[in-house]
């Protein structure tokens, strides 16, 4: 019988211990706020909003999307993304990039974005007329 | 109105139901008939309102905000059809839909065994209730009228004979940035209109429509699969209930046998439909992301499998007498099962995983959160609490350990390992709670052994018998497979290139468990077909299992531009882009591709279109399907802005920078982009952005500005042309960035105005995919085994 705690209390300890390792090797943090993904010097999730008025270009030889992102601060930065432009991407009102700021900009690898008309109705801030 | 009457009353009967079955448990000898009466009027009343809910949204009442919001006129029959669960309200609605319809079968299925119906139905009732509060008009309740929240609705929406009428004044807005207009929808403006004897139906005339990738045949299948086996999941919930109320511990593993077979087939099913239609419609190349939702229904399916193991065990062990091993662990894990599914419900519908999935679920407010939590924690303190309440007479049926090399052991360690991988799962879909996040390695990485483990486990104990074997028989009896999968592995060695040590040994691991079952299947295909179940499921999984390590192992991928006309070779096939043409009524347009390798000639037509729904490009991937692999193309843009120019060049120059032209240099200074210009910009107004050059050769410097010109909406570029420098430069293009496009030519050419010839280049990302056709086939077989298994246990569970 004590045979069977001490294997079984083994086992859990090196899975649990691997899970862990494992958790704190591929963690990624969420940061919206963009000063802190400015120094920030790991890989992080990014979240905020695409600077509309800003547009985006997208050089198709080399397949870079750039475009201007800002967190509820308003404080901006420029993001390059290498790949296509993501499907929802002009109704996004949202994004989350995954990447690193490095040199002036945001190179993201990935980009997540979430438009509001998918699950819920849109509503308008507007003003009247 | 009558379909929020109807959710009401079907809530109401529910609450009675559960009531009257409790009761009967109690003792009372004439409450059983009313408990099934007002069972089966909760039925009819849910059939009632999802018929009310295909009624509105086939007949367009947009009056409705459901309808609205997820349909429109254009969808066809099919797809209209299928916005039943295009949103939250109506796929809770087709929950509760399957969950009343298996209940009725539950009923009848318990009211023929023992005294099983008033307990199981009382559990069963009860998570019906909890359902029906949830699409109760103070939550999602799919027949909320459009003016019940204000809203803004687009003018397009909105019938154009009413649209100047004066009265409506108060209620346009327009938004400044878009220049678009809207109509606030409240219940004043629908008083309004009523008082003109006009309808909110004749009022707003079109709908939202669908999210077009929801527009997908799977899309049509794999939502109500997965809701049939969420429903399936409250029954070995009920069960294990069912048996803690009576503390009568043996059948409740025979009956509820069948039904957690049935419901890990079918989420199983559903699960690999939702991988199938990624993988089809999404067109990232993939069939499994370790999205968030698609983890959330993976946990309880992961659940199930455990327990089905440990159940097998139970019930094999009644045979000496008494209720059998692994009691505890059967009733936890049943209760699991259920909690896990709201539990799943509670991340992808509560918001709580807002930032981390591309099911992008937006807030749905505090309220429903809030219930959401209590539906989850009603049910673990209920379930638990129940465990908990038993623990002492539980203990009892404690029984001694098994020699190590006996099946029930084997089996056991398989449950362990799917729970493992079940424990997995949810730690890193549920970091983002606690504002983490893990990578897809993460789960990659720990799944590598366990399917290592699940491989030679799997193989290896169905070589050995119950109780206990010895060494000798069981390596006489495996040698075939031994040597078969041996073989197998270097095959895949040498001809795939596998040279990655955990893949090799998967790869055994995998084949190993193919052919023990695959031998064991083919002896018993001439006797006692019934048994084969398991087998077929151990071979789907080994099936699926090398098909993963071909698909995503060895699946390699290469992006190429394919200039029209000119064949370009990629990933070893030769790829000719002959053109694209408009499909769906010029909604969309299919590009055309003319593959060959060698003699085989292919075919493939990827799509894209811009959405008006999402207001972007969407990319439709097209599949070439072989018997060995997958050639996988998504388009990823095209381009016929670029021309042929024999005469000049196009240059793109960064600012502060220079680029040298027939010895000229073309320096790059700066954007005129003053604050009335964006001020101008941002109001929709003309405007226009200068952009200063300076050209330079010799000792003569020529500064210029070249302007984009926007005027209504119309984008033009200026150009310059200099004699004493003999050039002529066209703005072409400038991005905020920093950077302008030029073309530059020659003045005294022959012919001063360049020949332009437009070069169309589509981009794509091919990918080959090999022997992705396992992981289907491997799924499929697998799903094909649990209903053989299933029909076997339902067969015996009628047995005295």
């Amino acid at each position: 019988m004590k045979n069977k705690y001490f294997f079984g209390g083994f086992i859990i300890v090196v899975f649990v211990g691997l899970m862990g390792y494992l958790v704190t090797q591929s963690n990624i943090k969420y940061e919206d706020n963009i000063n802190k993904v400015k120094t920030e010097n790991k890989t992080v999730k990014a979240t905020g909003l695409w600077v509309k008025e800003k547009d985006y270009t997208y050089d198709n030889k080399n397949r870079m999307l750039t475009f201007y992102m800002k967190d509820a601060q308003g404080n901006e930065m420029k993001v390059v993304f290498n790949g296509a432009v993501p499907n929802n991407f002009k109704s996004a009102q949202s994004l989350v990039v995954t990447g690193k700021y490095n040199d002036g900009y945001f190179m993201a690898n990935s980009i997540l974005t979430k438009c509001p008309s998918k699950y819920q109705g849109q509503k308008v801030q507007s003003s009247g007329i | 109105m009558i379909g929020s009457v109807v959710l009401s009353l079907a809530l109401a009967c529910s609450i009675i139901s559960m009531i009257m079955y409790y009761l009967s448990f109690r003792g009372y000898k004439n409450t059983l008939g009313y408990g099934r009466i007002a069972y089966h009027a909760t039925a009819m009343l849910v059939i009632i309102a999802a018929v009310f809910l295909w009624r509105i949204l086939l007949t367009h009442s947009y009056e409705y905000e459901y309808v609205f919001s997820y349909s429109s006129n254009d969808l066809p029959l099919g797809f209209l059809f299928s916005t039943f669960w295009g949103g939250q309200e109506g796929s809770f609605m087709l929950w509760i839909l399957f969950t009343t319809i298996i209940g009725v079968m539950l009923q009848n299925y318990s009211s023929k065994r023992d005294d099983l119906e008033p307990r199981v139905m009382a559990v069963f009732s009860l998570a019906l209730v909890f359902l029906l509060v949830m699409v109760s008009p103070w939550f999602k309740n799919p027949f909320a009228y459009i003016w019940a929240e204000p809203v803004f609705i687009d003018l397009k929406y909105i019938n154009p004979s009413f649209v100047g009428l004066p009265q409506l004044g108060n209620f346009v807005f327009s938004d400044n940035s878009t220049g678009q207009q809207f109509i606030k929808m409240t219940s004043e403006l629908r008083n309004i209109l009523n008082s003109m004897g006009v309808t909110v139906s004749q009022f707003v005339i079109n709908g939202k429509g669908l999210n077009p990738q929801l527009m997908n045949f799977w899309m049509q299948i794999h939502p109500p699969m997965l809701f049939i086996g969420f429903s399936l999941s409250t029954v070995p919930f009920a069960f294990a209930l069912a048996a803690l109320m009576k503390n009568d511990y043996t059948k409740w593993i025979k009956q509820a046998f069948p039904w957690v077979l049935a419901g890990a087939g079918i989420l199983g099913l559903a699960i690999m439909l939702g991988g199938y239609w990624a993988y089809e419609m999404l067109g990232w190349g993939g069939y499994w992301a370790w999205d968030p939702v698609e983890n959330s229904s993976l946990i309880p399916w992961l659940v199930s499998i455990a327990v089905i193991h440990t159940m097998l065990v139970q019930r094999k062990s009644q045979s000496k007498g008494g209720v059998g091993r692994f009691l505890k662990t059967n009733l936890i894990l049943c209760i699991f099962i259920y909690v896990l599914v709201l539990y799943s419900t509670f991340l992808t519908r509560s918001g709580v995983l807002g930032d981390a999935s591309v099911h992008s679920f937006v807030n749905p407010g505090a309220l429903i959160y809030l219930f959401l939590l209590i539906f989850i924690l009603s049910f673990i303190v209920l379930g638990f609490g129940a465990v908990v309440y038993r623990w002492k007479s539980l203990s009892k049926f404690d029984v001694q350990d098994e020699n190590i090399l006996s099946r029930e052991l084997a089996l056991f360690t398989a449950a362990i390992v799917m729970v493992a991988s079940a424990i997995i799962v949810i730690v890193g879909t549920s970091a983002p709670i606690f504002g983490q996040s893990v990578e897809t390695t993460f789960y990659v990485q720990m799944h590598l052994p366990l399917a290592i483990i699940i491989g030679l486990l799997n193989g290896l104990s169905m070589l050995i018998k119950w109780k206990k074997s010895n060494w000798n028989d069981v390596v006489k009896k495996g040698l075939f497979s031994l040597l078969a999968s041996l073989f197998l592995t270097i095959l895949i060695i040498v001809l795939g290139g596998v040279y990655d040590i955990m893949l090799i040994i998967l790869s055994f691991s995998s084949s190993f468990l193919l052919f023990v079952n695959l031998e064991i299947a083919i002896k018993i295909v001439k006797g006692n077909k019934k048994m084969f179940g398991a087998y077929v499921s151990h071979i789907g999984i080994a099936l699926f299992i090398l098909g993963v390590i071909g698909s995503a192992g060895y699946s390699v991928k290469q992006d190429a531009d394919l200039v029209k006309g000119i064949p370009t070779d990629v990933l070893g096939y030769k790829m000719l882009f002959t053109g694209f043409k408009p499909i769906d009524n010029n909604t969309k347009y299919a590009f055309n591709l003319d593959i060959n390798k060698g003699d085989v000639f292919y075919k493939a037509e990827p799509v894209m279109y811009v959405s008006d729904y999402t207001n972007s490009i969407m990319r439709v991937p097209s599949i070439v399907v072989g018997p060995t692999r997958d050639l996988y193309i998504s388009p990823l843009g095209f381009d016929d802005s670029q021309t042929n120019n024999d005469h000049g060049q196009h240059i793109s120059i960064d600012k502060g920078k220079s680029v040298a032209f027939n010895n000229i240099n073309l320096t790059f200074e700066s954007f005129d982009f003053p604050q009335e210009t964006r001020e101008a910009m941002m109001s929709g107004k003309d405007f226009k952005i200068g952009v200063t050059l300076v050209a330079e050769k010799d000792k003569l410097k020529i500064p210029f500005e070249l302007f984009l010109i926007n005027k209504n909406g119309q984008r033009s570029f200026t150009s310059f042309e200099s004699d004493k420098l003999n050039i002529k430069v066209t703005l072409e293009n400038l991005a905020a960035s920093g950077k302008v496009d030029l073309a530059i030519a020659n003045l005294d050419n022959n012919n001063p105005n360049v020949v332009k010839t437009p070069v169309e280049t589509l981009s794509i990302e091919a990918s080959i995919k090999p022997f992705i056709n396992l992981v289907w086939i491997g799924v499929v077989v697998m799903v094909l085994g649990f209903f053989v298994a299933a029909t076997r246990r339902l067969i015996e569970s009628r047995e005295k």
